[in-house]
């Protein structure tokens, strides 16, 4: 496993694609919709930048998706996952192998994002051990969606196009681009049915309420059923995976 | 030694393999030879752990494949057809990948890195970036990445696809050498002229069948038919009229003989008696890709669905 993970590590090192998905693109949204809407709808600065950093970090960590699917049916199709398939690596492996390093770089990235909202944007933290866990969470829900995504995909645009709908459709219905309590109440009963919503909702009580473990559990609760529901399905679809792969 | 024995695989409908028996001696190298769908690619699946379910039994030196996967897999190089490197990184790195995945200690790794290297004449481009490479220098990198854990026996499938006339006479000087050294080798490829040259042992499949095996002087003794062909204006089919196995072949005749010199002195006589002078002689030998032919048919085979990929 650890081959494997080194390998994935010093892969994103160097790809340039998810360097800029994953932290220059966040800031972008960030920095431009903070200034959007605070010149445009004199909203609140603080109000803003409390719904926009966690908002935006939470909707951009699902798309570590897309780079879960292209290596993975990069892997698939190239030959390589069944050339490592050849050796004495045992398969549960070769996926934890691949899966850990993309939760240490959704870590990496809510780390940046926050850091980026405190210094620029004077972002409340609250409890640091309540952040740690909802982000360790976060992480686990989206990495989980790209696993199962990855392995059940049949194409590389299948991928994308259905990481982005969960991406961005997450985002819009979980309330991250605008409190649920401004949408419909229909909207609203949606939204707790989506992780987002429920990522955003503990990071909010963590920094405006300074919530603690106790008041984010729900959240947590949540945040960690859907990630192992979607890492069973990427496992039990895993084998189908393997047999399709080029050798 | 290798023991295949009455190993059977299907997808759905489809029967890739049925009842394979083969038997590959320690220290040999052995051909693989078939169609397009015949399912050599199969087989070679099954022998390096890829495909785990199947009917029938593999064995390594009395050990099955099925309850000492782990071992055996140790034991195994595989050089795939695809060229499966990681583009971004260093050579280096890419054996370092397979240095760790085959459990080697670090100061093993980087020893057999410099000596593998060496192997495949690689050894100026340790630190270059993989997609820089040529197409012949990643075919050998691709064989040393399975050469790094010093396997016993290594399966190669089509390790000289699109390759340059150096690396290809590069990659046979390798495989020599890993002959001299003792290694069992398993080498798969649609180029005959390479299997002849290389292999001591063939195996031919056709329709997830062997359809001749054995050791290659054998093989090709079995299938041994000289042929003569003569041609000439005063050459008809009555002046040879005396000579069994006769064919007509495109402007001339081919007389098929187990015996070519004798039936060139018979030859000789006949048109020296008949005062017929032919203007075109010619003694040909038959080769593996007559051989392959005449086992496989000449149709072509687009159509098979060998295994998943």
């Amino acid at each position: 496993m650890t081959a494997i993970a080194l390998l994935e590590l010093k892969k994103k090192t160097k790809d340039k694609g998810l360097w800029f998905w994953t932290f220059l693109l966040p800031v972008i949204f960030i920095v431009g919709f903070i200034t959007l809407f605070g010149e445009s709808m004199g909203a609140e600065p603080e109000q803003l930048v409390v719904q926009i950093v966690p908002g935006y970090t939470v909707m951009f960590s699902f798309y570590i998706m897309i780079s879960i699917v292209v290596a993975f049916i990069k892997d698939r199709d190239s030959g390589m996952a069944a050339r490592l398939a050849s050796t004495p690596i045992r398969r549960l492996d070769y996926f934890a192998g691949k899966w850990l390093p993309f939760v240490a770089v959704v870590l990496l990235q809510i780390v940046v994002l926050f850091t980026f909202g405190v210094v620029v944007y004077d972002l409340p933290l609250g409890d640091t051990l309540s952040l740690l866990a909802l982000s360790i969470g976060l992480a686990f829900v989206a990495t989980g969606c790209g696993m199962a995504m990855a392995v059940l995909a049949k194409t590389e645009n299948m991928g994308i196009a259905l990481t982005q709908v969960i991406a961005l459709g997450g985002a819009m219905l979980g309330g991250l681009w605008m409190p649920v309590e401004f949408m419909p109440d229909v909207m609203q009963n949606i939204a707790r049915f989506l992780p987002h919503y429920w990522a955003l909702e503990g990071y909010k009580t963590v920094i405006l309420d300074n919530g603690t473990l106790m008041d984010v559990w729900q959240s947590l609760a949540v945040l960690v059923g859907f990630g192992i529901a979607c890492i069973t399905l990427a496992l039990l679809a895993y084998p189908r995976y393997l047999r399709e792969a080029k050798s | 030694m290798i023991h295949i024995q009455n190993v059977k695989k299907s997808y759905g409908t489809h029967c890739a393999l049925q009842d394979v028996e083969l038997t590959i001696a320690k220290g040999t190298c052995f051909g693989l030879v078939g169609p397009n769908g015949a399912g050599k690619s199969t087989l070679m699946k099954i022998l390096v752990g890829i495909l785990e379910e199947y009917e029938g039994e593999v064995l390594l030196e009395n050990a099955t494949f099925h309850h000492n996967r782990l071992a055996i897999k140790r034991r195994i190089g595989y050089v795939p057809q695809d060229i499966c490197l990681e583009e971004t990184l260093t050579a280096r790195d890419n054996l370092l990948l397979f240095g760790r995945l085959y459990g080697l200690p670090k100061a093993q790794v980087s020893k057999r890195i410099k000596e593998v290297l060496r192997q495949i004449g690689l050894e100026e481009r340790e630190k270059s970036v993989v997609s820089t490479f040529s197409g012949g220098m990643k075919r050998r990198l691709n064989i040393g990445c399975a050469l790094l854990h010093d396997p016993d026996i290594i399966i190669l499938d089509e390790p000289t696809v699109g390759v340059d006339p150096q690396s290809r006479r590069a990659i046979f000087e390798l495989i020599h050498s890993l002959k001299k050294e003792g290694k069992t080798l398993i080498y798969s490829s649609h180029y005959m002229e390479e299997v002849e040259q290389l292999c001591d042992a063939i195996g031919f499949i056709d329709q997830g069948k062997v359809v001749e095996h054995g050791p290659m002087q054998e093989v090709l003794a079995r299938h041994h038919h000289s042929s003569i062909y003569v041609e000439g204006k005063q050459v008809t089919a009555e002046v040879l009229q005396g000579f069994p196995l006769l064919k007509e072949q495109g402007a001339g005749f081919s007389i098929v003989s187990d015996e070519p010199l004798e039936t060139l002195e018979q030859l000789a006589r006949s048109f020296a008696s008949q005062a017929v002078l032919p203007e075109r002689l010619e003694l040909s030998q038959a080769r593996l890709e007559d051989i392959f032919i005449r086992l496989t048919g000449t149709s072509l085979r687009d159509t098979g669905m060998e295994g998943a990929s």
